[in-house]
């Protein structure tokens, strides 16, 4: 792997972070409910890893800009350390539909935006 | 300004961290991504100590918990990962090794999260009490 390719990868990485921490700080809403911006990121970030492995399926995409999009641009967007955290955290003070909604609406939504992402563009 | 800088760096050596344990456990999207269950679980365990120790300390700078936890271990694990090998996993007709990934995942990454917060907790409560003055009269 060139030294290129791993740089385009991290920028993308810590570029996308930047995205996710705008995200969830303008759409913060306070302790005990849904955060719902690290919900939008992570689902967002599902429907282009769809898109990209429907079309890195069909060799649109090269191996490289394949890398650069799902491990730099959508692992960076995305995080299952502060999702999961930020779910036990609800849980632990008894927010327990908030807590609840968080783990499935994340799971659910995101699963059908990779999959609706990766079928239209397969 | 600063936050976001603090952000991008930490999200830089997450991703790159993130993508030395990919190069060095590579995996098929038909095979199970053991690579992105151990980021996963490991960002979840440091990320839930941190939340319960080090981010209660009285004073801590915003751009620490900027940089460590939203850069750092935010971009060490991924959400779109786990949804792009389980898609790819149904897709190739093996849908139950998906679903194991999935449930893998949910069982190690949240109760690593779970054990993180609890070490925290029991760190912070056997460190010194703070001293109003850091200790400056002494």
């Amino acid at each position: 792997m060139s030294a290129w390719l791993v740089m385009s990868v991290l920028v993308a990485g810590g570029a996308a972070a930047v995205v996710r921490f705008l995200v969830s700080r303008a759409l913060d809403v306070g302790r005990g409910r849904v955060p719902y911006g690290v919900l939008i990121v992570n689902v967002a970030g599902s429907l282009i890893g769809g898109v990209v492995l429907g079309l890195a399926e069909r060799a649109a995409v090269s191996d490289d800009l394949r890398l650069i999009l799902l491990t730099g641009v959508c692992g960076g967007l995305t995080t299952f350390s502060t999702w999961s955290v930020e779910t036990i955290e609800l849980a632990l003070t008894g927010r327990w539909r908030a807590s609840i909604l968080n783990l499935a609406g994340t799971l659910l939504l995101g699963f059908l935006a990779c999959a609706t992402g990766y079928l239209l563009s397969r | 300004m600063r936050l976001a800088l603090s952000v991008f760096l930490g999200g830089l050596m997450g991703t790159g961290l993130r993508l030395g344990i990919d190069q060095s456990l590579p995996h098929a999207d038909t095979a199970f991504p053991t690579s992105t269950l151990i980021a996963n679980t490991i960002g979840a365990l440091v990320l839930g100590w941190l939340v319960a120790d080090l981010w209660t300390r009285p004073g801590l700078p915003a751009w620490v918990k900027a940089a460590l936890g939203t850069g750092l271990l935010g971009s060490f694990t991924t959400f779109s990962a786990v949804m792009v090998s389980l898609v790819a996993l149904v897709a190739a007709g093996f849908s139950a090794l998906g679903w194991i990934y999935l449930a893998a995942t949910l069982l190690l990454g949240f109760g690593a999260a779970a054990l993180g917060l609890r070490l925290g907790a029991r760190l912070r409560h056997r460190r010194p009490p703070d001293l109003p003055d850091a200790g400056g009269s002494l």
